[in-house]
C-alpha cells in the first residue's frame, strides 16, 4: 500500500483515493453525485439518512458514504437498482413522518401552479412588478384573471379555516399588482431569449391562444396567432361582460404580449380562410387554442322558437356589433347555474330588462358560478327560480317564445359528479311569460377545420375524441400531428381562463422541445409534502397559531350606479389595503422550498410520500427564538444542527430528546433557546437540509428565487464571505459563502440576522440642508459648491476630517486625501480610535493567521468575548477544542462571562493591562525571557527591565486582581506552551493592554513564531483600513510617517500638489474641545449616537459647519448642517482590511439608492479642489497601490521594539464602534432577545 | 467437618423470597445456638427452585428447592438437627435420585464455575477457588503479553455478547494499536428480553469478571478499566463494587499490580440508563463519554479509535469469566469441548413455556433439543414444543422441526435465528409467532435511538403491519411488504440493533407463513392468540345459563335465558373476550 494514495476502484474505474477520505468525498472529487442529507463537510460523519449509501464489494448491506472511509483496493458502486431502491425507500420513510407542506395549498391548487405564496411576499414589500414577472412566469394574463378568475385558489386557502371565513383575497392581490405594473411607467417586461429562428402558429387569440404566444415568443420563437374575430381575446371579450372586464384592460395586456413580437392576424378562420397548407410551409409547429365556441341550446320541445338563444351568442353578438340590447318591459329567462348565466343575468339587467329570471334545476348551493357573482346579481335585482326546469317552450303566432312550462325539481340521490341529482316532482308543472330565453348551459367544439387539416398533412392525423373535442396526449397536448399541439377548452371541453393558460404552457414546453428537436416529454413535476396526505386540515390546526384578521373587501359600484357597462369592481384603494390584505396570508409552503435537499432528492428520486405512510408526530412550531424557528415537523434528525452547534459553534444548545419515532431536536434542557447557551449565530439554519430550522423573518419570505450577491461583511474584523440573497434590492436573507477567511462558509449572528438595515426605506438619497432647523433638499452640485466654499473660507487647520471604520478603503483614502490635498490640513481621524492612545497601531505586526488556530496546543483569550463579538473566529477556536482537543483559557474581568461554557480555564482580573503587565514582570524578574528572540529581533529590552524593575510588583497584582501564584501559573503555562495563541478584542483590551501583550509575545520569543503569538480582534471591518488608508494626524498611505521626506515628496508627485500638511501635533480631541475646529466633515460615522461619555455631542454641536454623510438621520445627522448620502459598500464595491491586515475586494452588487455614490461625491468635491484624474474606484485603488510601501521579501525582517507604558489608558468613548449599523442591529437584537 | 448452610441470594432468591428463608434460618441458628455455619451464596441456575438452601455436612451435598421461612424451620430441624433430609424437598444431591440432577449433572460449569458455590462479596472465597490465581501465575512465570492473546486464541473463545468474534483476535487488534492509554471495557449492558446470565454473573462471580478484565489489560496494554452496567442490577452493582474494593486492597488493581513493571490498571463502574442500544459497543462507548447512546460507523472499530479515541477492547460479561479458567486450565481444555468452530460453553438463559427456567450452561455441539427437553424438563403443562427464540429481539424463532440444531455460532445462524447472548424463549402450541413478533419489534422499536432513518421509521412501519395483522386488518401484500421493510432496515443502519431488528419477524415468516397467511387470509389466528380474529362461541352443552358472560358483554352480543344455553352474536361481537375471561364454567368455546 502506498502511503501516499490508496486504489480504489469507483464505478469500474480506477481512481486515486487519498487516505483518510471517505467514499463520499472521492465520488464528489470524481464528479460522482451522492445524494446526502446528514453530511456537512464542517462536521464529523455522521451517517444516520442512509441516502448516501453504496455499495462496496466484500461489504454486508449497503455502505453510507459519508462515513465509510477509504481502503486500499476498495470497490465501489455508487449506484444501482438496490442502491436506487434503499436511497427512495429512506426518503420514503422519511417522508412518511414529515408532516409539512412544500407549498401552499393554494399553488397546489391553482392549474396553472401562480406562486401565490411568492407573489404574495413581494406585494408585502411594495414590489409590484417583480410580483408580476413572478406571476407571469405562469400566467401572462394578471390583470384579467386578477378580474375573472374562478379562483380555486381562494376556496382552497386555509386562512378559510379560521375565524373569520374568507380566504386570502389572492385575486385581488394579483389584480392591485397588475393594474399597478400596467399603469407604471416600467412595468416588467419578460426577457426574451435569444432567437431560435422557428415560427409558430397560434389558432385563436384566446386566453389559450395569448398565453402560447407569451410562453413561446419568451423562448425566442417567433410566435404568430390567426384569430378569426376581429379583435383579440376570445371569450375574454366576446363572452365576458365589460361590467366585468373591461376591454381596455384585455388590450393592455394583450399588447403587453404584442409588444414582445408576437404578431396577430385577425379575420382568419381555419378551415375557412386560412388552410393548414399555408401554415404548414411556413411554420415549424403549430398550436390550435380553438375554444368552444357553440353554444347549446335549452334543450326542450320548442325550443326552435324565436327569442330563445344560446347565451353566449347572445353576449357575443353584443360585443361583435357593438349594440346594447333594449329589453325594456321585457321579461328574461335565463336558464343554467354557471357563470354564463350570470354574466347573461346580469348583462339583461343592464340592457333594462323589467324583469330577469335564473332557472337552475338545482339548489344555490349547487351552482357553479362564483358565489360572489350569484351575490352581485341578486344585489342588481335578478331573481331565482331554484329546483325548476324548463319543459316546454310555448311559442305566440308569431312563432317567437310566450311562454316556457317548467316542472319543480326535488334532489336525489348524489351522482357522478357528487352533487345531488335532480329529479322532476310529479304534476308540478306551471307556466311562466317570457319575451326572451337566454339558454346558458353548455358549449361545444366546433372542429370543422379539422378536414382541412389531415388533408394537408401526411404526418400523420387529427383527431377528435369522443365528447367531440380535439384528441391530445394528456400530458404533452401533442396532437396525433407531431408539430400540432393543442390547449384549452378545444382540448378539454369548456372550462375556466386559468386552465386554458395551465394548458397553454404545457403546450409550449411540448412545442419547444418539438422546435428544439429534443424529446417531448411533460415538465417534471417536483415533489411536494401535503399536510393532507397525512390528516384533512381543520381550524384547530390554526386557531391557535394565527390571530384573526378581517378580509380586506373589495369596494364595487353601488348597486344603483349599475344600470350600464362600467366595471363593478373598483381595486383596492391603496397600498396600504393590499399590504394590508398581504397578512391575512399564513404562509402555509415551506420557506426553504428552494433549497431544501429532501424535496430535491424526492423529486429526484420520484418518492412518494404515502409509500410508507403510518403513524406520524405532529409538533408546534418553536416560535420562542426571536431569529431562530424550530419546526420538527419537517426535521430528518440529520442531528446537524445538534452537532453544528457543539462541534464549531461549541454552544451545545440544541439536543435530542427522546428515543426512536419519538425523537426530536429541542434546545437543551426544554428552555427556550435564547435561555440556552444559544449564540444566535444561526448556524444551525445553515446546515439544516429541510427547512426544520429556518430563519424566523418579520416579514413575508415568500420564498421568492432571490439573486446571490456577493460581498464582505461590513461589521467586525474578520472579513467573512456572504451572500446577500435579494431580488431586485430587497435582501431576503443573508447567507455565508466560503472565503479567503471564512473557509467554511459560516458567518454569524450579524451577517445573518444584520440585514434589515439593507431594506430600509428611510434611506437618505440625495444631499439635504438644514434651513431653518430642518433639512431641505438640494443638488449634489450646490452641496460641493457649499463644502468648497466653507473649506476656503477658514485657516486649514480650523477643519477636521473623520472617517468611520465601517467605510472601504477607497473611502477612506478619498477622505485623507481631500483633507491634506484640498483643504490643506492634517486635522483627520476617526471617532472610532479617538483618544485611545497609539496602541493599537502597532498590535498589528507579525501576528498569528486565523489558519493557525488549529494547529495550536494552548488557545487563549483576553478580554474576548469572541462567541458574541467576532463568532467566526470563535467557531475556529471552538472547532479546535472539541475536534482536536486544544485547551483554551479565559482571562477575563466579566463575572459572567459567555464564554464560561466553552473554556477550559478561567482566570478571572480587574484589568487586563495590570495582569499582563504583571506577567511580563514576573517573566523578566524570574529571568524567563527567551533571551535569544530578543536579543535578536528586539530592541529597548534594557530599557523596558529597567523601567519595570522601577514599578511595584505586589501594587500590579493589586491593579490586576490577582494572587502572584495566578500570575505565575499562567506565566510559566504561556512561557513554556509550544504553540501558544492569544487572542484578544480592541474592544475590550485598551490600546495600552495591546501594547502590553505585544511585550509578553516577544519576551516570551513567540511573535511571529507559527501558530503561536497575538491574534488581534478588531472591532470593525475597516478598523484596520483606519491606518494604512492615512485616516491619522501623524500617518500617511500605508502607515507611513508624515516626516518621512522622501515619501511627503512622493504624495506630492502623486497628487500633483506643492505642500502637504505634516504631522499635527496636537490630538483632535484637544483640538475640537478648544474650539478650534470651524468645519467639521464626518463620514461614516454616529459619534452622538453613539457616545459613551455624553461630551460629544457639544463638542460637535458647538462647531460652527458640520457635515455628515451617513445612509441614515443619525443623531450626528440630524445635528449637522449638511448631509450627504451614503452608500452602502455592496453599492460602490471596493476593498477592506480585515484585522489581518488581508485586503479583502469585493464587487458592486446592488444597485446605489443615492442619485450619485459616495465615491463619486468625494472625487467631484476633490475635483472642485482641482484635483482631478480619478474616475471611479478602480481609479482610487490603482493610486493607493502606488503610495503603499513596496514590499522587498530579501530584507532583513525590521526590528521589533519593547514599549513601556506606565499606566492603563482605557478611554473607550464610543459604543458599536461608532457605527449606527452596529449599534441599530445591536439595539433591536437585545430588544427582540428581551421580549 | 461442620455442616454448612448455604442460601442462594440471587436476585432470582430474593425475588422468591430468599431474604426470609435466610433470616428465618440464622434467628433459628441463634435461638436455638445451633452447630453450622450458615453463608451465602448466590444463583446456581436453579432459578425456577428458589429459594434454593444447600446443605453440606459430612455425608454429601443436597440443595432444597422451594425452601421458604416455613419450610426452612422444617428442613433445618430434620436435617441439621436430626441428621435426617427432607427427602421431599431435597431438589438435588450426589446421593441418590432427587428430581433436578439431571438438570445439574448435564451441565458443564466453566463460566458458572463459581456461581452458587461461594460467597460473591468474599475475595477469600474466590481466592480459595483458585481466584486470581490466573494473573498470578501470568505475573510469576513472566508470561508475555503475546502469549497470553496466544492462549486466548488457541482456546477459540468467541465473544459471548452475541458477536462470536474470536476474543484473541480482538484482543491482538487492541494491542497492535499502539496508544499511551487504552482501555478495556466490561459490556454488562445486557438488555435482551429473557436474558440474565450476565446479571447472575456478575451477581454471583464478580472477581471472576474482574480478573478477567485485568488478564484483558495486561494483554492488550490497557491503563483504564469499565464496567458499563445498567442502572437496573443494583444488586450486580453493590457485589463488583465490593470486589473492586477488594481487588485493589489486594493489589490486583492498582500500579505495577502484583509487582508487573508499569502495569498501572484500574476499574471504574459507568451505570447504563437501561437503553438496549447501549450494548453496541460504539453507543456504549458514547454513553460513558457522557454522550447520548447513539451507534456510529464502524470502522474504525474500536480496537483502534474507542473510548476517548484510544484503542479500546470491549468482551461481553460472560466472554471475561472464561479468562481465568483459560489461563489456568490451558487453551486445549477449554477447545475439547464444543465444536470445530465453537469451542468451550455456553450458558443459556432459559424462559418462556419451559418447566426449568433458569440459567444452564452447556457445552457448545449439544441440540437446541437436548438443552429445552433434558435440562429444561420439556415444555410446560405437557404441551407441545412449537419453536424457540434464540439471541432475544435481534435473534430469530427456531421451529420444532429444526431442534436438533446444534449449539453452535455457524449452525444457529444458518437457521435465521443468532446465538446471541444466551437468551432462549420457548414458545408451545399456544404461542402466536405473528404476535411473537410484534412482541420483539416492539422491543426493538421502543429501543431504537431514532439515528438511522431505516430503524426509526421502517421499525415502526413493520410493526404497524404486524399490529394492522393482528388486529384482523391485515391485507394481501402485508408479507411481501415486511419482507421488504425487513430487508431494507437489515441493510441500512448503522449498528446491530437496526441490522437485527427484523430478524424475528423474518424467521417467523420464513417457518411460520402459514400462520401470516391465516392471520390475514382467513382471519384467524391459530395459536387462538390474538383476540380480534377469535369467534367467540357458547357450548351449547356446557353452558348453565348464568348470564354472568351476557351481564358483562359490553357490545350486548350475547342473548339467552336464564338456565338457558346462551349465544353470541357474531354480528355485534367485537372480540373483546370478556366472556371468555368471566365465564366459570368454560363455556366459551374460541375458534
Amino acid at each position: 500500500m502506498s502511503d501516499q494514495y490508496l486504489n480504489i476502484i469507483l464505478d469500474g474505474k480506477i481512481v486515486k483515493g487519498n487516505p483518510g477520505e471517505t467514499i463520499l468525498q472521492l465520488a464528489t472529487r470524481n464528479g460522482i453525485e451522492i445524494p446526502t442529507l446528514c453530511n456537512d463537510e464542517r462536521l464529523e460523519p455522521y451517517s444516520s439518512c442512509f441516502v448516501c449509501v453504496v455499495e462496496v464489494e466484500g461489504m454486508r448491506g449497503h455502505q453510507p458514504s459519508c462515513s465509510t472511509r477509504l481502503t486500499e483496493g476498495m470497490k465501489i458502486s455508487t449506484y444501482n437498482e438496490s442502491i436506487r431502491k434503499s436511497r427512495k425507500m429512506a426518503l420514503e420513510l422519511m417522508l412518511s413522518n414529515h408532516y409539512a407542506d412544500c407549498l401552499g395549498p393554494c399553488t397546489q391548487t391553482c392549474p396553472a401552479g401562480v406562486d401565490v405564496q411568492g407573489y404574495i411576499s413581494l406585494i408585502e414589500k411594495g414590489n409590484y412588478s417583480d410580483a408580476i414577472a413572478l406571476i407571469k412566469e405562469t400566467n401572462p394574463l394578471p390583470a384579467i384573471c386578477g378580474r375573472v378568475c374562478v379562483r380555486p385558489c381562494e376556496t382552497e386557502c386555509r386562512r378559510n379555516l379560521l375565524d373569520e371565513g374568507a380566504p386570502v383575497g389572492i385575486d385581488y392581490l394579483k389584480r392591485f399588482a397588475a393594474d399597478w405594473d400596467l399603469a407604471s411607467k416600467d412595468k416588467f417586461v419578460p426577457d426574451i431569449q435569444p432567437s431560435t429562428g422557428k415560427k409558430v402558429a397560434v389558432i385563436g387569440a384566446g386566453p389559450g391562444g395569448l398565453s402560447v404566444g407569451y410562453f413561446m415568443q419568451v423562448q425566442g420563437h417567433q410566435v404568430d396567432i390567426f384569430e378569426a374575430a376581429t379583435q383579440p381575446g376570445g371569450w375574454l371579450r366576446y363572452g365576458i361582460p365589460e361590467y366585468r372586464l373591461p376591454n381596455d384592460i384585455l388590450d393592455q395586456e394583450v399588447k403587453n404580449i404584442t409588444d414582445l413580437g408576437v404578431q396577430i392576424f385577425y379575420n382568419k378562420k381555419l378551415g375557412q380562410n386560412l388552410s393548414y397548407k399555408e401554415i404548414t410551409g411556413k411554420y415549424d409547429a403549430t398550436i390550435l387554442t380553438i375554444g368552444s365556441q357553440i353554444g347549446t341550446g335549452v334543450g326542450c320541445e320548442g325550443d326552435d322558437a324565436g327569442n330563445v338563444y344560446s347565451g353566449i351568442d347572445f353576449l357575443k353578438n353584443m360585443e361583435m356589433t357593438g349594440q346594447r340590447y333594449d329589453f325594456s318591459g321585457k321579461t328574461i329567462a335565463v336558464v343554467g347555474g354557471g357563470n354564463t348565466a350570470m354574466d347573461c343575468c346580469r348583462t339583461s339587467i343592464r340592457c333594462h330588462a323589467d324583469k330577469v329570471y335564473v332557472i337552475y334545476r338545482r339548489t344555490e348551493k349547487e351552482m357553479p358560478a362564483n358565489p360572489i357573482e350569484i351575490h352581485e346579481s341578486k344585489l342588481e335585482g335578478v331573481e331565482y327560480m331554484f329546483l325548476t326546469l324548463p319543459k316546454r317552450v310555448n311559442k305566440n303566432a308569431k312563432g317567437e317564445v310566450e311562454t316556457v312550462t317548467c316542472i319543480r325539481m326535488e334532489l336525489g340521490e348524489p351522482d357522478a359528479s357528487g352533487r345531488r341529482r335532480p329529479v322532476p316532482v310529479e304534476g308540478s308543472e306551471f307556466d311562466i311569460r317570457v319575451d326572451y330565453i337566454l339558454a346558458a348551459i353548455g358549449q361545444k367544439t366546433d372542429v370543422n377545420f379539422i378536414d382541412d387539416i389531415n388533408t394537408n398533412t401526411s404526418a400523420g392525423e387529427l383527431k377528435i375524441n369522443k365528447w367531440g373535442d380535439i384528441d391530445a396526449d394528456r400530458h404533452t397536448l401533442q396532437t396525433g400531428i407531431p408539430s400540432v399541439f393543442a390547449a384549452g377548452d378545444g382540448v378539454t371541453g369548456p372550462a375556466t381562463i386559468i386552465e386554458a393558460i395551465a394548458q397553454a404552457r404545457i403546450a409550449s414546453h411540448s412545442a419547444h422541445q418539438c422546435l428544439m428537436g429534443e424529446e417531448i416529454t411533460p415538465a417534471g413535476k417536483p415533489f411536494t409534502s401535503k399536510r393532507e396526505n397525512f390528516k384533512k386540515q381543520v381550524k384547530e390546526d390554526y386557531a391557535g397559531t394565527f390571530v384573526n384578521q378581517l378580509r380586506e373587501e373589495m369596494p364595487v359600484l353601488e348597486a344603483d350606479q349599475r344600470m350600464n357597462f362600467d366595471e363593478v369592481e373598483l381595486g383596492y384603494a391603496g397600498e396600504e389595503v393590499a399590504l394590508h390584505e398581504t397578512q391575512r396570508c399564513l404562509e402555509c409552503g415551506c420557506n426553504a422550498f428552494f433549497d431544501c435537499d429532501l424535496q430535491q432528492y424526492s423529486t429526484d428520486y420520484n418518492a412518494d410520500q404515502k409509500g410508507y405512510a403510518g403513524a406520524y408526530k405532529e409538533y408546534q412550531v418553536d416560535f420562542r427564538h426571536p431569529y431562530i424557528e424550530i419546526d420538527n415537523n419537517k426535521c430528518i434528525l440529520c442531528s446537524r444542527c445538534v452537532r453544528i452547534c457543539r462541534e464549531v459553534v461549541g454552544a451545545n444548545a440544541l439536543g435530542l430528546v427522546n428515543r426512536g419515532f419519538e425523537t426530536f431536536v429541542a434546545p437543551s434542557m426544554g428552555e427556550a433557546l435564547q435561555d440556552s447557551d444559544c449564540e444566535s449565530c444561526g448556524m444551525c439554519i445553515s446546515t439544516c437540509p429541510t427547512g426544520a430550522i429556518s430563519e424566523n423573518m418579520l416579514f413575508k419570505p415568500g420564498p421568492v428565487r432571490t439573486t446571490q450577491a456577493e460581498t464582505i461583511c461590513n461589521y467586525c474584523s474578520i472579513g467573512c464571505s456572504l451572500s446577500l440573497n435579494h431580488l431586485n434590492g430587497f435582501v431576503m436573507n443573508v447567507s455565508g459563502t466560503p472565503g479567503q477567511v471564512n473557509e467554511d462558509g459560516n458567518i454569524c449572528r450579524f451577517s445573518r440576522f444584520g440585514y434589515a438595515y439593507l431594506n430600509d426605506r428611510s434611506r437618505i438619497t440625495s444631499p439635504m440642508k438644514r434651513i431653518n432647523g430642518t433639512f431641505e433638499k438640494i443638488t449634489f452640485e450646490q452641496a460641493f459648491q457649499i463644502i468648497h466654499e466653507k473649506i476656503m473660507a477658514v485657516d486649514p487647520d480650523e477643519n477636521a476630517f473623520f472617517a468611520g471604520a465601517r467605510l472601504t478603503n477607497e473611502e477612506m483614502y478619498l477622505i485623507q486625501k481631500l483633507a491634506r490635498a484640498g483643504a490643506k490640513t492634517g486635522n483627520i481621524g476617526s471617532f472610532h480610535y479617538l483618544n485611545r492612545g497609539d496602541g493599537y497601531r502597532m498590535d498589528e505586526s507579525l501576528n498569528a493567521s486565523f489558519g493557525e488556530i488549529g494547529q495550536a496546543s494552548r488557545i487563549y483569550l483576553v478580554g474576548s468575548e469572541i462567541n458574541m463579538d467576532n463568532a467566526v473566529a470563535g467557531f475556529m477556536v471552538s472547532n479546535a477544542r472539541t475536534k482536536g482537543n486544544v485547551p483554551v483559557v479565559l482571562v477575563t474581568t466579566k463575572e459572567e462571562s459567555a464564554m464560561a461554557h466553552k473554556v477550559d480555564q478561567i482566570i478571572q482580573v480587574k484589568s487586563y493591562y495590570y495582569f499582563i503587565k504583571a506577567v511580563n514582570h514576573y517573566l523578566l524578574a524570574n529571568k524567563l525571557e527567551n533571551a535569544l528572540f530578543l536579543r535578536d529581533r528586539v530592541d529597548g529590552l534594557s530599557e523596558y527591565r529597567d523601567q519595570m524593575s522601577t514599578e511595584d510588583f505586589a501594587a500590579q497584582l493589586d491593579k490586576a486582581g490577582v494572587t502572584e501564584e495566578v500570575v505565575k501559573a499562567f506565566a510559566e503555562q504561556y512561557n513554556n506552551e509550544l504553540n501558544g495563541i492569544i487572542l484578544f478584542s480592541e474592544k475590550e483590551v485598551s490600546g495600552n493592554g495591546s501594547i502590553a501583550l505585544m511585550n509578553l509575545a516577544m519576551i516570551s520569543g513567540k511573535l511571529g513564531k507559527s501558530a503561536n503569538g497575538l491574534i488581534v480582534l478588531k472591532e470593525k471591518n475597516n478598523a484596520q483600513g483606519l491606518f494604512d488608508m492615512g485616516i491619522s494626524r501623524n500617518y500617511g498611505v500605508g502607515g507611513r510617517s508624515l516626516t518621512d521626506q522622501a515619501y511627503m515628496k512622493c504624495l506630492m508627485e502623486a497628487w500633483k500638489v506643492n505642500t502637504i500638511p505634516g504631522p499635527v501635533g496636537e490630538c483632535l480631541k484637544v483640538n475640537l474641545s478648544q474650539g478650534k475646529v470651524r468645519n467639521i466633515f464626518i463620514f461614516g460615522e454616529d459619534p452622538v449616537g453613539c457616545e459613551i461619555t455624553g461630551s460629544y455631542r457639544k463638542l460637535i454641536e458647538q462647531i460652527p459647519f458640520k457635515v455628515v454623510q451617513d445612509y441614515f438621520m443619525t443623531d450626528t445627522a440630524l445635528a449637522a448642517d449638511l448631509v450627504l448620502p451614503a452608500s452602502f459598500p455592496a453599492e460602490i464595491g471596493g476593498t477592506f482590511s480585515n484585522t489581518q491586515k488581508v485586503i479583502l475586494e469585493f464587487d458592486q452588487v446592488l444597485p446605489s439608492r443615492p442619485e450619485m455614490d459616495s465615491i463619486h461625491q468625494l472625487i467631484n468635491i476633490l475635483k472642485s479642489f482641482g484635483l482631478n484624474g480619478l474616475a471611479g474606484r478602480e481609479d482610487v485603488f490603482s493610486e493607493i497601490i502606488r503610495l503603499l510601501p513596496q514590499t522587498d521579501e530579501d530584507a532583513p525582517a525590521e526590528k521589533l521594539a519593547l514599549i513601556y507604558t506606565h499606566d492603563d489608558n482605557s478611554n473607550r468613548s464610543f459604543n458599536y464602534g461608532c457605527d449606527y449599523i452596529v449599534k441599530r442591529f445591536e439595539e433591536d437584537f437585545e430588544e427582540r432577545m428581551q421580549e | 467437618m461442620t455442616t454448612t448452610v448455604t442460601v442462594g441470594l440471587g436476585s432470582c432468591g430474593i425475588a422468591a423470597g430468599a431474604n426470609k428463608t435466610y433470616d428465618k434460618i440464622k434467628a433459628l441458628k441463634e435461638s436455638e445456638n445451633l452447630d453450622f455455619s450458615l453463608k451465602k451464596t448466590s444463583c446456581i441456575g436453579m432459578c425456577y427452585r428458589e429459594p434454593l438452601v444447600e446443605i453440606v455436612d459430612d455425608t454429601g451435598t443436597y440443595i432444597y428447592g422451594d425452601v421458604d421461612a416455613e419450610r426452612a424451620i422444617e428442613v433445618i430441624e430434620k436435617h441439621v438437627n436430626q441428621q435426617d433430609p427432607v427427602r421431599d424437598y431435597i431438589v438435588y444431591t450426589d446421593l441418590f435420585d432427587a428430581p433436578e440432577n439431571g438438570f445439574m449433572n448435564s451441565q458443564v460449569k466453566i463460566v458458572l464455575r463459581n456461581c452458587g458455590y461461594m460467597d460473591p462479596e468474599s475475595i477469600d472465597e474466590y481466592e480459595a477457588r483458585e481466584g486470581y490465581q490466573a494473573m498470578k501465575r501470568i505475573a510469576e512465570e513472566k508470561i508475555g503479553a503475546d502469549q497470553v492473546i496466544e492462549t486466548i486464541l488457541k482456546s477459540g473463545l468467541r465473544g459471548r455478547g452475541g458477536g462470536g468474534f474470536p476474543t484473541g483476535l480482538k484482543w491482538k487488534f487492541a494491542r497492535a494499536n499502539q496508544s499511551d492509554e487504552k482501555y478495556v471495557i466490561c459490556n454488562a449492558d445486557e438488555g435482551d428480553p429473557g436474558a440474565f446470565m450476565d446479571r447472575s454473573i456478575l451477581e454471583g462471580d464478580p472477581h471472576s469478571v474482574v480478573e478477567g478484565m485485568i488478564i484483558a489489560a495486561y494483554a492488550i496494554g490497557a491503563t483504564g478499566g469499565v464496567i458499563y452496567c445498567r442502572a437496573e442490577y443494583p444488586l450486580a452493582i453493590k457485589r463488583l463494587n465490593i470486589a473492586l474494593g477488594q481487588a485493589r486492597q489486594r493489589g490486583y488493581l492498582g500500579n505495577d499490580i502484583l509487582g508487573v513493571n508499569d502495569f498501572n490498571f484500574d476499574i471504574y463502574i459507568k451505570e447504563g440508563a437501561g437503553a438496549f442500544v447501549c450494548g453496541e459497543e460504539t453507543a456504549l462507548i458514547a454513553s460513558v463519554e457522557g454522550e447520548r447512546g447513539m451507534p456510529r460507523k464502524r470502522p474504525p472499530f474500536p480496537a483502534e479509535s474507542g473510548l476517548w479515541r484510544k484503542p479500546t477492547n470491549i468482551n461481553n460479561v460472560e466472554t471475561f469469566n472464561n479468562i481465568p479458567w483459560i489461563i489456568l486450565n490451558g487453551a486445549e481444555a477449554f477447545a475439547s469441548w464444543g465444536t470445530e468452530k465453537s469451542k468451550g460453553t455456553k450458558v443459556f438463559a432459559l424462559a418462556g413455556k419451559i418447566r426449568n427456567s433458569g440459567l444452564v450452561e452447556v457445552p457448545m455441539g449439544i441440540t437446541i433439543h437436548d438443552v429445552i427437553m433434558k435440562l429444561g424438563g420439556g415444555i410446560k403443562e405437557g404441551k407441545k414444543f412449537k419453536a424457540v427464540q434464540l439471541g432475544g429481539p435481534s435473534g430469530g424463532c427456531i421451529p420444532q422441526y429444526l431442534s436438533e440444531t446444534i449449539v453452535d455460532y455457524d449452525s444457529v445462524n444458518a437457521t435465521g435465528a443468532i446465538m446471541g447472548s444466551g437468551g432462549m424463549v420457548v414458545m408451545d402450541e399456544s404461542t402466536c409467532m405473528v404476535d411473537v413478533a410484534k412482541f420483539f419489534l416492539d422491543f426493538t422499536c421502543k429501543e431504537s435511538c431514532g439515528k438511522c432513518t431505516f430503524c426509526r421509521v421502517g421499525t415502526v412501519r413493520m410493526l404497524e403491519i404486524l399490529e394492522r395483522i393482528t388486529n384482523r386488518e391485515g391485507r394481501e401484500g402485508d408479507i411481501e411488504k415486511l419482507e421488504e421493510l425487513a430487508y431494507e432496515i437489515k441493510d441500512n443502519s448503522l449498528c446491530g440493533l437496526g441490522q437485527t431488528a427484523p430478524n424475528p419477524v423474518l424467521t417467523t415468516i420464513k417457518y411460520f407463513r402459514d400462520e401470516y397467511e391465516a392471520h390475514i387470509i382467513h382471519k384467524k389466528c391459530p395459536a387462538k392468540v390474538c383476540r380480534p380474529l377469535l369467534t367467540y362461541t357458547v357450548d351449547q352443552e356446557q353452558c348453565t345459563g348464568c348470564m354472568v358472560c351476557l351481564k358483562n358483554c359490553p357490545a350486548n352480543a350475547i342473548t339467552g335465558e336464564r338456565k338457558q344455553p346462551h349465544l353470541v352474536n357474531q354480528e355485534l361481537c367485537t372480540q373483546c373476550g370478556v366472556c371468555y375471561s368471566k365465564c366459570k364454567f368454560d363455556s366459551i368455546i374460541l375458534t
